[in-house]
């Protein structure tokens, strides 16, 4: 088998895994980012509607990092860690300014300066953006500047089986060239998760199709722990009925959400910030409103943007006007967006520290929605993701260069034909159960029972047939038996993952019995501080989880009750 | 019926053919060709790689002569021209910025600003739009039956379709329609809609007259005798041109290139000289029984 | 909701067989995007069948393909609206690039010529150390996003005959992408970077085929028009940009003097007197000559024109 070694390997070429990739290398050290696509097609790219930073002197003058801190920490429903919380804020103005530097092209005002505006949950406006593809220019913008390093190997279009250990250190990865099914080892002592989200395994999701729980499924199956996997947030505005975001930016240049009757609904349930109020508050009123009838056939609500006029919505909201239009054949400026709430989100990941270290696996870090800092505890705030992306990526950048500065790569070679073996066996399999009749199984559950409203018994039900599709997926094959760019292969590898990363949410989702953010239980409809005010740990061990906690870090808010 | 006519340049030049068989057929059709008051040069595609506003101005300059004339419609033979001037208009539209530059050269000229208030036309699709087909069809005194016609459109004719407006930049049957109507049998062929190279004699020589090449290759291939599209600079590259695409691909074959007029004038009962077509189409048409 | 019937054929390619076509029987509503089609094709009939897709929203540049026979990408491509008489759809991947699984292409050539073009802003030192910020007006701003919004799909390379024969064309997408940079002026190469794309622009036939096939309106052509627009201060010199500084001098001459252009009189300056006596040749055998001569009066009312081709104003 082909080997290589770095000093550090990263996993993912989104905007975290593009970020800490550019500051190891600027510190000198040798560096492979590996991706299972092209990196400016990561998952990244989708983010429409900006990201929050707190500029001095571009600002609102009554704006303060520390508001932002808070509304972080009021729209997480206190689970959020406070220092990792006000890290981020404190590092945002900062964070916009270099990628400025680096060449993204955010918009402007007429001074020249970075343009601003507001987004769900802001006590002020903070979200900075790029027309209405702030994901994708940012993205770019860090592959571009990425080219500059010579110390950059990109491994585009490899698939990363599982993590390398050497006793209780880190000592590579292997992964397999998708254009021929070569695997090859690349070792490292220091590797960087930073695999983005879970969205395939919902029904209903916004995400892109490779969003696969990845590394948090080869960060279980290495001894790792997944923090607060049962909190996933729903978006309100998924497209009818292609799931399609319509991008928070709508509400935030004035859009209302109606029933069926005509109603501003969102009035009943958020009488101060109306259809701005938080993601998990919105997409359950949203839910409310459909069950009990209000919504329009099929099960949409709307989304009026006709009073803002053509024009504007044109020059400001050209992606959501496009998107109705091409993909739900509705033109914006006469009727209104058909629109559900649909996965979005997972606020669960990793378990890291404000350093990006995980303290399982020595070498191990992770940094974006791979990871859970925590910065969004139970619901995370529009503008908020892609801002951890690049701050955290940062943050875990450096962490990782004095890690490389005082360790040295382990000297073993590990054997890592057992990994290799594993993967191929699909392959050798002669009968068995496609992927295709499994993940869509998995989609049903989790939307149906892990999803917007849960109880005792959905979760239950969810736990026990998950346990059931693990077990079918041990007899998975696939039936192309050709090494020649080979996807059914990588797609049965994306539901081994899924459902680890599906078992664990719905398990935690089962223990935790009270509501908070985004995990809503129908039998324990509010916040239980006595007894929940602390972070779920899972672990992987063999057929089991195990859980355990980890108390919330406190810097200065006290918890309060949450109305908007 | 009037119309406003811009002949372009090269019409009025090397490609004069272009302009004689036009003029002829206008005539037989009764579409009056008003020419453009003191028009000039619309910049050939080449305008804008020296200055965008200097480019758009020349062209608003033409629309403007035919506003005051009174139309809001300007027919043009040449693909190219056509190009030029509605990609100066969509500019000016939809360019702030570069609207203020041009503004000023207007008024430096004497001239209002644009009120986007005249559609620059092909000639073709006066022909099919205004004229109509079955118009044509009745014209017809020497219908072409039997001639296996490659029916090409080359890039500005179609490109971009949302600029051009007439008809889809990948499935184009401007021209087929028009062939069929002379009775003659048009040709599809895979470059139907690929460049010709011209816009490239003026730098890259070598590869411009590869492109050539290969559009009248690719014609032959599926059977044409003869070759007709709708642009003056088309016929400079694939008609004179044709002899030293001989000479650097060593062929041994020629395959005539009439612009769409000329063809439709022979069905009209014009013979190949009186609209000016070249020797070696004139040489082939004779030798298919067509004089 | 109203579901059709269709029929999707697919050309199928894998290193045993070749190429061959294979065709699905689906159901589709009005909704339903190409991505989606494939999606199910995989996961109920065919799992064997390669294609990319990735965020199903139009902006990650995967879904690359031609949609009965134009370059497009699926996502962006709605089944019942590309349908022909038939309810047939004809899916094949991208032309130029080598095929490597079915409708999935080795578009590592398209990486390659983007690369060259020094793809990233080179700030100035003192904003990099965070002493100076960078300002930028809104104006500016729009015509680098409009460059900027590139989103690497390969499209326009795939379809752009001057790609296909010239490899020293850097082809449409590099194109805009090194005229974002040229155009931003936040960054310090402008030169450097009109030095390494001039001769390149100038093997750009101007078919507007790119313009035509690109997703999101990038319009590389008008940024190969633009960079042209630097020839003055181009400073390398090859056989390309030799020629097109006396094809373009002339052209501009000739419409400052008469208004407009005389094909022969340009002939002549830009290919010389030797080859323009070649033309002169065919000409003759063709029976056109005579048309050289044709004299066009020039425009009357000169001053107009050159009051319009001044200096930027
Ligand atoms: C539609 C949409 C809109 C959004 N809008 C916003 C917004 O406006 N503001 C905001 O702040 N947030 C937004 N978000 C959230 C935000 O976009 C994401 O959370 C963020 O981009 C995640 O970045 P990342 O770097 O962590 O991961 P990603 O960008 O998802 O990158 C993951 C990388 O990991 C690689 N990878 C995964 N598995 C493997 C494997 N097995 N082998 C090899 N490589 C692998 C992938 O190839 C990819 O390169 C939005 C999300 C969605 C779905
Ligand atoms: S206009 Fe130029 S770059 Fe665009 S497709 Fe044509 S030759 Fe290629
Ligand atoms: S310029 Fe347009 S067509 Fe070309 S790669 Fe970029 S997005 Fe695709
Ligand atoms: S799937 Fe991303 S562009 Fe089509």
């Amino acid at each position: 088998m082909e080997k290589k070694e770095y000093d550090a390997v990263i996993l993912g070429g989104g905007l975290a895994g593009l970020m800490a990739a550019n500051i190891v290398a600027a510190a000198g050290f040798s560096v492979a980012v590996v991706s299972k696509v092209f990196p400016t097609r990561s998952h990244s790219a989708a983010a429409e509607g900006g990201i929050a930073a707190y500029i001095m002197g571009n600002s609102d003058p009554n704006d303060d990092p520390d508001f932002m801190s808070y509304d972080e920490v009021k729209g997480g429903d206190y689970l959020v860690d406070q220092d990792a919380a006000e890290l981020l804020s404190k590092k945002s103005g900062d964070i916009v300014n270099l990628l400025d530097a680096w060449g993204a092209p955010f918009n402007r005002q007429p001074d020249g300066r970075i343009a601003l505006r507001y987004f769900g949950g802001q006590t002020y406006p903070r979200t900075r953006f790029i027309a209405d593809k702030t994901g994708m220019a940012l993205l770019h913008t860090l592959f571009e500047h990425s080219t500059g390093f010579k110390n950059i190997e990109y491994y585009n279009e490899y698939y990363v089986l599982d993590i390398v250990k050497e006793g209780n250190n880190v000592n590579g990865l292997v992964a397999m060239e998708m254009k021929t099914l070569n695997p090859i080892y690349l070792k490292s002592r220091a590797l960087l998760i930073a695999s983005g989200g879970i969205g395939m395994m919902y029904k209903h999701t916004t995400n892109s199709y490779i969003n696969t729980g990845d590394g948090q499924g080869i960060a279980l199956r290495s001894g790792v722990a997944l923090k607060d996997p049962e909190f996933v947030q729903f978006h309100p505005t998924g497209l009818y009925p292609s799931d399609i975001l319509i991008s928070e930016a709508a509400r935030a240049e004035g859009a209302i959400l109606k029933n069926n009757k005509g109603e501003r609904f969102m009035a009943k349930y958020a009488p101060h910030k109306f259809d701005l109020a938080p993601r998990d508050i919105v997409s359950r009123s949203m839910t409310i409103e459909i069950r009990e009838g209000r919504g329009f056939e099929g099960g949409y609500l709307g989304l009026d943007l006709r009073h803002l006029g053509k024009k504007y919505i044109i020059e400001r909201l050209a992606l959501a006007y496009d998107a109705a239009k091409n993909f739900s054949g509705v033109d914006a400026s006469e009727e209104m967006i058909p629109v559900r709430p649909a996965q979005h989100y997972f606020m669960g990941g990793i378990d890291v520290d404000t350093t990006g270290t995980n303290h399982d696996l020595n070498g191990v870090f992770s940094a974006g929605e791979s990871a859970c800092v925590s910065v969004h505890g139970a619901n995370r705030l529009g503008s908020n993701s892609l801002l951890e992306t690049v701050v955290y990526g940062r943050e875990t950048g450096n962490t990782m260069v004095e890690f490389l500065k005082s360790h040295k790569n382990v000297e073993t070679n590990s054997n890592v034909d057992p990994i290799v073996d594993a993967a191929y066996a699909y392959i050798k399999r002669e009968t068995g159960e496609h992927f295709g009749v499994l993940t869509e199984e998995l989609r049903d559950i989790m939307w149906d029972n892990v999803g917007i409203f849960r109880d005792n018994d959905k979760l239950a039900e969810a736990v026990s047939k998950i346990k059931d599709l693990r077990v079918r997926a041990r007899s998975m094959y696939v039936t192309d038996k050709t090494s020649n760019y080979n996807t059914e292969l990588f797609n049965a590898l994306e539901t081994r993952n899924m459902l680890d990363v599906a078992y664990t949410m719905a398990t935690a989702a089962l223990n935790r019995t009270e509501t908070r953010g985004a995990h809503f239980r129908d039998d324990y409809p509010t916040r239980d501080d006595q007894n929940w005010m602390k972070h779920t740990l899972t672990y992987l061990a063999g057929d089991e989880i195990k859980i355990s906690y980890k108390p919330v870090t406190y810097t200065r808010w006290k918890p309060e009750a949450r109305v908007y | 019926m009037k119309v406003a006519y811009y002949p372009g340049c090269a019409s009025h030049g090397i490609a004069k053919d272009v302009d004689i068989a036009t003029q002829m057929i206008a005539k037989d059709l009764d579409l009056e060709l008003m020419e453009v008051d003191d028009w000039n040069c619309c910049g050939g595609g080449f305008m804008d790689d020296k200055n965008e506003a200097v480019h758009a101005s020349l062209n608003l300059r033409n629309l403007e002569k035919v506003e005051k004339m009174g139309y809001n419609k300007m027919a043009t033979p040449c693909s190219v021209c056509l190009n030029s001037h509605k990609i100066a208009a969509d500019k000016y539209e939809n360019d702030p910025v570069l609207k203020e530059d041009v503004d000023e050269r207007l008024k430096e000229a004497n001239m209002e600003e644009y009120d986007n208030g005249v559609e620059s036309e092909h000639f073709i699709w006066v022909l099919i739009r205004d004229v109509g087909i079955d118009n044509i069809r009745k014209h017809v005194k020497r219908p072409l039956t039997g001639l296996k016609v490659g029916t090409y459109y080359g890039c500005q004719l179609l490109r971009p379709s949302n600029v051009m407006g007439f008809e889809s930049a990948f499935n184009p049957h401007s021209v087929m329609d028009l062939v069929a109507a002379t009775g003659a049998t048009p040709v599809a062929f895979p470059m139907k809609t690929a460049c010709c190279g011209f816009p490239l004699m003026g730098s890259n020589p070598t590869v411009a007259l590869k492109m050539a090449n290969n559009i009248l290759s690719s014609a032959r291939n599926e059977g044409s005798e003869i070759l007709v599209h709708p642009c003056s600079l088309c016929h400079l590259q694939l008609d004179v041109t044709q002899d030293k695409i001989q000479r650097q691909f060593k062929q041994d074959w020629r395959l005539p290139a009439v612009y769409i007029t000329q063809l439709i004038g022979l069905s009209f009962g014009y013979t190949p000289k009186q609209l000016g077509m070249s020797k070696g189409s004139i040489e082939y048409l004779k030798s298919r029984g067509i004089s | 909701m109203e579901e059709k019937e269709i029929t999707v054929n697919i050309k199928k390619y894998n290193d045993k067989d070749g190429a061959f076509w294979k065709s699905y029987k689906l159901k589709a509503d009005k909704y339903t995007q190409m991505t989606e089609v494939l999606r199910r094709i995989k996961s109920e009939q065919d799992p064997s069948l390669a294609y990319r897709a990735s965020c199903h929203m139009a902006v990650c540049g995967s879904c690359s393909m031609k949609i009965n026979g134009i370059p497009s990408l699926a996502c962006r491509t709605i089944a019942l609206q590309a349908v022909n008489e038939k309810n047939e759809i004809n899916v094949e991947s991208m032309d130029y690039y080598p095929g490597v699984r079915d409708l999935i292409t080795d578009i590592d050539g398209f990486y390659d010529k983007i690369y060259k073009v020094m793809p990233r802003l080179i700030a100035d030192e003192s904003v990099l150390m965070g002493e100076n910020e960078q300002r930028m007006t809104p104006e500016d701003q729009t015509e680098v996003w409009k460059f900027q919004e590139c989103i690497y799909c390969g499209l326009c390379v795939s379809a752009c005959p001057s790609v296909k024969e010239d490899e020293k064309f850097l082809g449409p997408a590099a194109h805009a992408k090194g005229f974002r940079f040229i155009d931003d002026v936040r960054d310090t190469k402008k030169q450097e970077r009109i030095e390494l794309l001039m001769d390149s622009a100038y093997r750009c036939t101007s078919c507007y085929m790119c313009y035509e096939v690109c997703p999101q309106d990038v319009q590389p052509v008008i940024a190969i028009k633009k960079t042209k627009n630097y020839l003055d201060q181009y400073k390398g010199d090859t056989p390309v940009t030799v020629m097109a500084r006396k094809h373009d001098d002339t052209i501009v001459n000739l419409i400052e003097t008469t208004g407009k252009i005389k094909e022969s009189t340009l002939f002549l300056k830009t290919f010389g007197f030797g080859e323009a006596m070649r033309d002169a040749v065919d000409m003759l055998k063709t029976g056109k000559f005579k048309y050289a001569f044709e004299k066009d009066s020039k425009v009357k009312n000169m001053s107009e024109i050159k009051n319009m081709m001044g200096e930027k104003k």
